[in-house]
């Protein structure tokens, strides 16, 4: 069963979920990065944007590859909108900021899960027809999915834009000062709130284009989001709270190790693969991977 | 359990006794209710099921409180003519699929609403700890959908349960397996595929009793996470292991992946033989298309029983008209169940709840006075129906339909 | 002549003690089985979300995988009860020691860990906890364990209708942490960790004696933690790994002190009181829909009320809040 043909398979399956994990996880240490907020309602804003491709393709009979910037800017304004009419209040807490924020949040992903539910049903949802859906390829035996490949392309693109943007434009500029110094921003004549929300909405954006592709090949339900936001929440840590490309590389880390445990640990307990790699870490570098 | 009557029981008993003699019968059974509670989860994961549910014993409601030309029983009348027309009502209760909450759930229905009789809960760990309090309260709990076979063998006296357990499915698989190897096509090697939950659990045991002592090889055992983001590594020791048939015990969220993921890999096996649950679901082939071509499973229940059933037609139009699907082996169960609590409540005379327990406990329910394959309802000492044969159905375009045993079976299997 | 502080000190005792009676006398007036359900869980998570605050509220750690301690304590005990036939008491004990030790062992290293490192850590611990669990037949894997109950008895610990044995034994738990942290409050600790929150430098000068101390606060709130896993495996006799370690558990027991004031000594109890009821009665009256009405509803209380008062609902009740000098 460990033959090299096999090894192949899992560390190739390994890298592209990875790569996706790491999508998914980008949107949730940007958002930390800049303003010490862990998003609680991460893997509902996921299962948010899965659900919106699946009323566009019913509505506009789009391919969810096309689609998935329109979602991406949806989820961009739904990131905002959370930031201006419920973040923003968090952070004015005197006290408690930490738990303010998770338990908000925490309010928030039940009522996105109950919307969910009442809007659409708990019924599980798929989208049966898209041009990457069912499709693979394969080269010298090993299999690589296209919806998959598209995530890990799609991921490899955003993390690229995502620096480009940080580096290079006054924006990505703007967000570094407000991480350094979110007091100090005013003064240089930055509004502090119109960046949150900018980073809000990018952070929901990237999660958008992440469950846009994923609802090529995953079903589509009120508690989808779940799974993905723990995996997100031990990337983040793992690749270092603040630094996006940590979590690049832990999101990797992450889908490599998963499908390394699965095959040689019990499959039903591969995730402690993935946690006892995310505790040796810590102990060992207290500030994750990359932290700042 | 405590038989002695307090003076002040007894003084209860005495004052309802006279109050029952001096209000006119008619007047109290005209418009009268009889309610049973129903457990389902309606909220979270699992919230389709219980929605789905509740349509089932809508329809089952509708057949018994009003006149319908079916062969069920109850159907042809309004209400329950032994209690005097009385209807029958549900109210149902939302567990969240945890067994604390069933358990507040179940009292709540007992002790609040006073329902008479308990129905539920398709987790089998709710089913646990609910039927452990109508046990005590004294109020009967018929396990609709439950399949785990430790349920029935607690030593309850208020547990009953119409449809098979794991055991009995398992059997079938097994029995058909027999049937190909008579036939000249033996199994040699089986995969199973199971989920980390009691259902994985209970499904699995069985197939691996069974599979050694028929002498075939299981090349693969993988014990899965359930509602995993991902199943490729799992898939991929399936597909090393290439056993000739694949046996699947998974839920609809896990039965979706594992199909997709079959096909992102280049994996087919020859055969998959699954024990139901999410591959009963038309949402899984609404998912994967021509992928479900020839996906065998167990099953209590299939439509084309309508063939020689006229009220299997009837009663799936009824369901179909609420919820929009067709009924399947969960629905139908559900169905069933609500049909035999009906017939016992009847049976009872009185509609309360120890002479509805005697009633089911003597239940003989004819089976084609059901919508089921089966050759009668009637329960043994622990409270178990032992005459419901589950069938084998095959993937056909876009239905299943039942090949195996030969019976109820209207097509023949496609099998190498 | 009694400073303030010391008038005030005096006064908590004062209302707990009337609280206590008053929750001593409830039962007599209710006898409704289900709202009795409803008193027995409200106690309960009192008191676990009590332990809860001596580590996450007062020690500034804050753990989101409690439901690691909570699952000790419940299988602690059902095992050597149900495999060797040692009764609940001791059981509750013995998983209460050997959760805090579990506390120890993960707190040697994980304290090190900054603000969310250290919370993402709890919760992978009562993950891994709960995986372990999943896949250990011994304890019965995912099909759980239950607990033979055949009579009333306190010897075993099991009661077949009654709630009122466990109600009070909930109350006593609830009423013995609520002491613990009472004495906590004005205490060398206590000082400690007044001390890292508000004044990081300071505390770094104190050093080991901080480390120690957080270490005890882990044991004892794991300690109490596990014996509350241990009533509520007795309490519904059949546990199972998703219904004692799942990571709802752990927020559900943070839950009642952040909504009652994370930190104070009647936060949780009156979190408790208020969460505990609203949840339950939500899902039963609005939840038998399937609509989802009663999540939306739940949410979004528990939003409102974490972003109009952060400080929790018991700043509404005291006026200020003093920390003692």
């Amino acid at each position: 069963m460990a033959n090299a043909a096999t090894i192949a398979q899992i560390l190739m399956s390994g890298l592209l979920m990875g790569l996706i994990y790491a999508l998914i996880a980008a949107g949730l240490s940007l958002i930390f990065g800049l303003m010490d907020v862990v998003n609680f309602a991460h893997g509902e804003f996921l299962m948010t944007a899965m659900y919106a491709t699946f009323g566009l393709v019913v509505l506009l009979s789009l391919d969810p590859l096309v689609l998935s910037p329109i979602v991406a800017a949806i989820m961009f304004v739904v990131g905002a909108f959370c930031y201006r009419v419920i973040i923003v209040h968090a952070m004015c807490a005197r006290t408690n900021v930490g738990m303010v924020q998770v338990f908000a949040t925490f309010g928030l992903a039940i009522v996105i899960r109950g919307l969910a539910q009442f809007v659409f049903t708990p019924d599980y949802r798929s989208i049966p027809k898209s041009w990457l859906g069912g499709q693979t390829f394969s080269i010298f035996g090993v299999y690589m999915p296209a919806p998959q490949l598209a995530g890990a392309l799609a991921s490899l693109l955003a993390f690229g834009a995502l620096w480009l943007l940080m580096k290079r434009t006054d924006f990505g500029k703007a967000l570094e000062a407000t991480r350094e110094d979110a007091g100090a921003v005013g003064l240089v004549g930055i509004d502090r709130n119109r960046v949150f929300a900018m980073g809000w909405g990018l952070g929901a954006a990237l999660v958008g284009l992440a469950g846009a592709i994923l609802s090529i090949f995953y079903y589509i339900h009120p508690d989808v989001g779940g799974p993905f936001a723990l995996i997100a929440y031990v990337t983040v840590a793992l690749g270092g709270f603040g630094s996006v490309f940590g979590a690049l590389a832990a999101g990797v880390i992450v889908g490599i190790v998963e499908a390394i445990s699965a095959t040689v640990l019990q499959p039903s307990m591969k995730a402690i693969g993935i946690y006892a790699v995310y505790l040796l870490v810590v102990f060992l570098r207290p500030r994750g991977l990359f932290g700042h | 359990m405590n038989t002695k009557i307090t003076r002040r029981e007894a003084g209860a008993l005495v004052g309802a006794a006279l109050t029952g003699a001096f209000v006119p019968g008619a007047a109290r059974a005209q418009g009268r209710q009889i309610v049973i509670g129903g457990l389902y989860p309606l909220s979270g994961a699992n919230a389709q099921i219980g929605v789905d549910a509740k349509h089932a014993y809508d329809t089952a409601l509708d057949v018994i409180n009003n006149k319908h030309d079916l062969d069920l029983p109850l159907a042809k009348t309004e209400g329950l003519p032994n209690l005097g027309g009385a209807k029958l009502a549900m109210t149902f209760a939302d567990h969240q699929s945890d067994p604390q909450k069933g358990r507040a759930e179940a009292e709540r229905l007992i002790t609040q609403d006073k329902v008479v009789a308990l129905i539920g809960t398709y987790q089998s760990a709710v089913a646990n700890t609910a039927s452990v309090s109508a046990e005590r309260y004294s109020v009967p709990f018929l396990g609709a959908d439950t399949s785990s076979p430790t349920l029935n063998k607690r030593g309850l006296k208020f547990f009953f349960r119409a449809a098979p357990h794991d055991e009995f499915f398992t059997q079938t698989m097994f029995d058909f397996f027999d049937e190909m190897k008579k036939k000249g096509k033996p199994v040699e090697s089986i995969a199973l595929f199971y989920e980390d939950t009691i259902f994985g659990a209970d499904s699995s045991t069985v197939q691996r009793k069974l599979a050694k002592e028929k002498g075939i090889k299981i090349v693969a055992d993988i014990k899965y996470r359930s509602n995993s983001p991902s199943l490729t590594a799992e898939v991929q020791q399936l597909k090393a292991a290439n056993a000739q048939v694949l046996m699947p015990s998974s839920y609809t969220t896990d039965a979706i992946l594992l199909m997709k993921t079959m096909a992102e890999l280049g994996y087919k096996p020859p055969a998959i033989v699954a024990q139901d649950a999410g591959f009963s679901e038309q949402t899984l082939f609404n998912a994967i298309g021509a992928a479900g071509e020839g996906v065998m499973t167990r099953s209590t229940f299939s439509l084309d029983l309508g063939q020689k059933k006229p009220s299997v037609g009837k009663v799936n139009e009824l369901f179909k008209a609420r919820s929009g699907k067709d009924l399947n082996d969960l629905t139908a169960r559900q169905f069933t169940a609500a049909m035999v609590m009906a017939d016992a409540i009847n049976r009872s005379k009185t509609g309360e709840p120890q002479a509805i327990r005697d009633a089911l406990a003597a239940t003989e329910l004819p089976g084609d006075q059901t919508i089921m394959p089966w050759r009668r309802v009637k329960f043994d000492d622990t409270g178990q129906n032992n005459d419901c044969t589950p069938v084998l159905l095959q993937r056909r375009g876009d239905k299943y339909v039942t090949v195996f045993p030969a019976e109820y079976a209207v097509a023949d299997v496609a099998w190498s | 002549m009694a400073s303030a502080f010391e008038t005030r000190r005096r006064n908590q005792l004062i209302i707990a003690a009337a609280v206590v009676a008053v929750m001593i006398a409830l039962p007599l007036g209710v006898k409704d089985v289900y709202v009795q359900n409803i008193l027995v869980l409200t106690v309960m998570y009192a008191a676990l979300s009590q332990a809860w605050n001596i580590l996450s509220g007062y020690c500034g750690q804050i753990s989101l995988g409690h439901a690691l301690y909570f699952g000790i304590g419940a299988y602690a005990s059902t095992l050597l009860f149900v495999k060797f036939g040692i009764i609940p008491w001791f059981g509750m004990a013995a998983g209460g020691i050997f959760a805090a030790a579990i506390a120890l062992l993960v707190g040697w290293p994980c304290f090190r860990l900054g603000g969310h490192y250290f919370t993402i850590a709890t919760i992978v611990l009562a993950e891994i906890g709960l995986i372990l669990f999943l896949n250990w037949s011994y304890a019965g894997e995912a099909s759980g364990l239950q607990i033979p109950v055949s009579g009333d008895s306190w010897l075993t610990f099991t009661f077949l209708r009654s709630k009122l044995p466990y109600y009070y034994f909930a109350l006593g738990l609830a009423a013995v942490v609520w002491l613990v942290t009472y004495f906590i409050e004005d205490s060398k600790w206590g000082y400690y960790w007044r001390a890292v929150r508000e004044n990081t430098m300071a505390a770094q000068s104190l050093g080991v004696q901080v480390f120690r101390s957080k270490m005890a606060a882990a044991a004892l709130s794991a300690f109490f933690t596990a014996i509350g896993g241990s009533f509520y495996a007795q309490f519904v006799s059949y546990i199972d790994p998703d219904s004692v370690m799942v990571f709802q558990f752990s927020l559900l027991m943070a839950l009642p002190a952040v909504i009652g004031g994370i930190g104070t000594l009647w936060g949780p109890p009156l979190g408790a009181a208020i969460l505990i009821p609203f949840t339950e009665l939500t899902r039963s009256y609005m939840g038998g829909g399937g609509k989802g009405t009663d999540l939306i509803f739940y949410g979004a209380v528990i939003m409102i009320i974490a972003l109009a008062r952060p400080e929790g609902l018991l700043s509404l009740v005291t006026r200020t809040r003093h920390a003692p000098p």
